[in-house]
């Protein structure tokens, strides 16, 4: 058995940077807004169509294409807020309304977008140029090099925007405990605005970066929702450096089953870590109680 | 002048008497009464009562009930009473969704005969795929309303079922009565396998845990071969429709087979909601299981049971789906039929027979009645999935509830702001008075002294005092009365500490043998002016109460 150690470890790297980036998103959604945010599939595609609109009509350059897929992402997000959060967050059965509402607005939209663009998927322009990096034995070309740099960046943008600034000081107040932030003032509304808006443009950064492997397609979100999701429930939902954990496990063990067994059985090994995982620790790796969220 | 008060009887020239006196302007003392009366906010009409048909009771047959054979359990829920008024006997059904449920049975039985000519074969097909669905859905509205599972496999357990029986027919060429039987070992394997986790789970890690189990069953049968990744599914499954008949009766034999389906799933869901098994699965909802596990509920051991039933159901109504479309195919792993199954349970109301099948009903007739509506009608039933979910709280079934805990809402909302403080009683005060009298009497004083108050002015005090006794003006003979008519209990008194010299005010107690205390030490020096502190007292109390 030979494994290409370089190959497997740059796929993994690549694809646990753009996991993390989806993950990340769900993750905050749920711990801050108690919203299993399902249109995250549906903001993903979106986000795909806006992009390949700015290449088509606008310019091809990398970064306005990724400027517009996440600005496109975080549209759909606020859009997404006002629909299925703001009207029943102060209802009774939020939770489970919220996730009907939010697969409702999925279905809305990826009928809408296949009604308006048709079933064929589009191709972005390549976004990072054409260039090949050689370190040692591994070759790193343009689109994982420049998928990793970019999620990297943007990511630690994100992450350090919710670290120091005020709205990401109220957004972690939510995450901790709503009830108390929004005694002491944090309006639920308004930070639900701001959180759907950074995780609807998470979705759509990622949205891009796989663009050349998913290409854009009204279905095109179903896949990358369904590891979003499995990523942060691995991770615990609501936990920021579990959700990265998991994305580099799932990452590295996508590669290594890519490797060794084929393509086939990527969904058969991840399904089987994910409840590996989740039956040594129902919460996933840093999860924490529910009853501890809410005293 | 207008504002002048004639006395009547000064023409008999009594000493002291004036003709006339200035005093305020006569106001009617039925005013305070139309004022409090009537409603000062807008009071809309919402609903009205509950409304129950009487049936008139039989002389002969008064107790006689309809009754399940060899049960005591009834048919219909009758009460029976008198009339207190007319003295008659009359029943009042209580419960009326057996009949409903009569009704459209009825109406299922004889629609392919009143079916119009040109949609003979769209609707009987349409109903067929409805009744199949409507088994589905109430399956699945048992594991996620009653037992409170959050599960979104079901749909991946009867595509499991159809595939392996169609996969086992094709292959071994089964009978078609054989498929269901596959499909149920096939379901209750599944089912146990996808019970284990939910031991250990909770709520929405189960219901992305399924999800990411349909996924991986859809992947998985698009890229295997034997599930034919290039035919797009498997086909050529033995049907239970016998060969060489013709289109329409093959399409109604298959109406009134999975009619019949659907019977035995509701008798199923009936079963197990109606036995101990729903009993203790209702006793532990979701967010309660603490309660019902300190009152001995074994709730987790209930869930897991109804998960096997139900998945074995499930498994079964696989083969049924593999004989009636003669196999399986991806479409039934997608992403898309279980939104559309989740849409179905989300319209009726979830954990309710007749709401999953009212559910399945409406995106069924959308789905495949308007098929040249294109992508439109999936739109079209998101956006009536959306509203349910917004607007309603337990889906079309729950809209009488929510309108009458609303209908309540607003009821006490006009109550409470009907309270007034000051002589009249808070509403829990008034219902804790035994004496209901006195809620009147007080409602009756408000309103007396809030009259009174407009009728005290410089020109009535000054007319007291010239006159304490003797003929007033109506304003104050009103005031006066008022006064007269309190009760003993610290009802200002004079004292004549010296007849004709000098008075002192004092104030009853009230009580047999308990002296009246002294209210101040100043002593007056004749009556009228003592009369007339005490009335300026009295004024005062008044202005202030």
């Amino acid at each position: 058995m030979d494994i290409d150690i370089g190959f497997v470890a740059i796929t993994a790297v690549t694809l646990a940077c753009i996991y993390g980036t989806l993950a990340i998103g769900v993750s905050i959604t749920w711990s801050s807004l108690g919203l299993i945010n399902m249109s995250y599939g549906f903001t993903f595609a979106t986000a795909g169509y806006g992009a390949w609109l700015v290449s088509e009509y606008i310019s091809s350059l990398g970064p306005v294409v990724i400027l517009g897929g996440i600005l496109t992402g975080a549209l759909v997000g606020v859009l997404v807020c006002a629909v299925a959060f703001i009207p029943i967050h102060d209802k009774p059965n939020f939770t489970v309304r919220g996730l009907i509402a939010s697969l409702a607005l999925s279905l809305i939209g990826t009928q809408a977008l296949l009604y308006f663009f048709g079933p064929q998927s589009k191709t972005l322009p390549p976004l990072f140029g054409d260039w090949e990096l050689e370190l040692g034995e591994v070759v790193l070309t343009a689109d994982k090099g420049g998928a990793i740099l970019t999620s990297i960046l943007m990511l630690t943008l994100a992450l350090w925007w919710l670290r120091s600034s005020r709205r990401g000081l109220e957004i972690r107040a939510m995450m901790m405990n709503p009830h108390a932030a929004s005694l002491v003032g944090i309006g639920v509304r308004r930070t639900g605005f701001y959180v759907m808006a950074l995780t609807g443009g998470l979705a759509g950064l990622a949205s891009v970066l796989l663009s050349q492997t998913y290409f854009v397609s009204p279905f095109s979100g179903v896949t990358p929702l369904i590891k979003g999701l499995s990523v942060a429930l691995c991770g615990g939902l609501g936990s920021v450096g579990g959700a990265m954990i998991a994305a580099v496990m799932i990452g590295v063990n996508e590669a290594l089953t890519a490797d060794i067994l084929g393509g086939q059985y990527i969904l058969i090994t991840q399904f089987l870590l994910i409840i590996l995982v989740l039956i040594i620790r129902p919460r996933g790796i840093a999860g924490i109680l529910d009853k501890q969220r809410e005293a | 002048m207008a504002n002048l008060w004639k006395n009547p009887v000064a023409n008999w020239s009594i000493k002291g008497e004036a003709d006339n006196v200035p005093t305020i302007p006569w106001t009617s003392p039925l005013k305070p009464w139309i004022e409090t009366t009537k409603a000062k906010q807008k009071l809309y009409k919402v609903g009205r009562l509950r409304y129950y048909y009487k049936f008139p009771g039989h002389g002969a047959r008064t107790w006689h009930r309809w009754r399940y054979p060899f049960t005591r359990r009834r048919i219909l829920n009758i009460r029976g009473e008198y009339n207190a008024k007319s003295l008659r006997r009359e029943k009042t059904i209580l419960d009326r969704r057996p009949v409903y449920w009569m009704l459209s049975f009825i109406a299922m039985v004889i629609a392919p005969l009143l079916m119009p000519g040109g949609l003979e074969s769209t609707l009987l097909n349409a109903g067929a795929v409805f009744f199949i669905y409507a088994a589905i859905n109430l399956c699945w509205t048992l594991v996620i309303g009653t037992a409170g599972i959050f599960s979104l496999a079901s749909m991946a357990i009867v595509g499991a079922g159809a595939y392996g029986a169609a996969y086992l027919s094709l292959t071994y060429g089964l009978p078609w009565w054989s498929l269901p039987m596959v499909g149920s070992v096939i379901g209750l394997v599944f089912g146990i396998l996808i019970a284990l986790p939910a031991t250990r789970l909770e709520g929405f890690y189960y219901a992305l845990l399924t999800l990411g189990l349909v996924e991986l069953c859809r992947v998985y049968v698009i890229q295997s071969r034997t599930f034919g990744s290039a035919t797009g599914g498997v086909y050529g499954a033995d049907s239970y429709l016998p060969d060489g008949i013709s289109e329409i009766s093959g399409l109604t034999i298959s109406y009134y087979v999975c009619f019949a389906v659907m019977l035995a799933v509701l008798f199923m869901f009936r079963f197990i909601q109606g036995k101990r098994l729903g009993r203790i699965l209702r006793m532990a909802p979701e967010k309660r299981e603490a309660f019902a596990e300190a009152t001995g509920v074994n709730f987790r051991w209930a869930r897991i049971q109804v998960f096997i039933i139900t998945s074995v159901v499930l498994g079964a109504l696989g083969g049924v789906y593999a004989s009636h479309f003669h196999g399986a195919s991806p479409s039934l792993f997608s992403m898309d039929s279980v939104l559309l199954g989740l849409a179905m349970l989300v319209i009726g109301g979830i954990g309710r027979s007749e709401g999953a099948v009212f559910g399945t009903l409406v995106v069924v007739m959308i789905d495949k009645v308007f098929i040249d509506w294109g992508p439109l009608r999936l739109i079209l039933i998101g956006v009536i999935m959306l509203s349910v979910v917004l607007f309603l709280k337990g889906g079309v079934f729950g809209i009488k509830q929510q309108f009458r805990a609303w209908r309540n809402k607003k009821k006490s909302e006009n109550r409470s702001t009907r309270a007034e403080k000051g002589g009249e009683m808070l509403p829990e005060e008034a219902t804790e008075t035994h004496d209901k009298d006195q809620i009147f009497l007080r409602r009756f004083d408000k309103m007396q002294r809030d009259y009174l108050k407009t009728l005290v002015s410089e020109e009535v005090i000054e007319e007291h005092r010239r006159s304490p006794l003797g003929q007033h003006s109506e304003a104050l003979e009103r005031l006066l009365n008022y006064f007269r008519r309190q009760p003993q209990s610290d009802k200002y008194a004079l004292e004549a500490i010296e007849p004709f010299k000098s008075y002192r005010i004092i104030a009853m107690s009230g009580q047999r043998g308990v002296p009246p205390r002294v209210v101040e030490d100043k002593i007056y020096k004749s009556e009228s002016e003592a009369l007339h502190a005490v009335f300026v007292r009295r004024v005062q109390d008044l202005m202030e109460s």
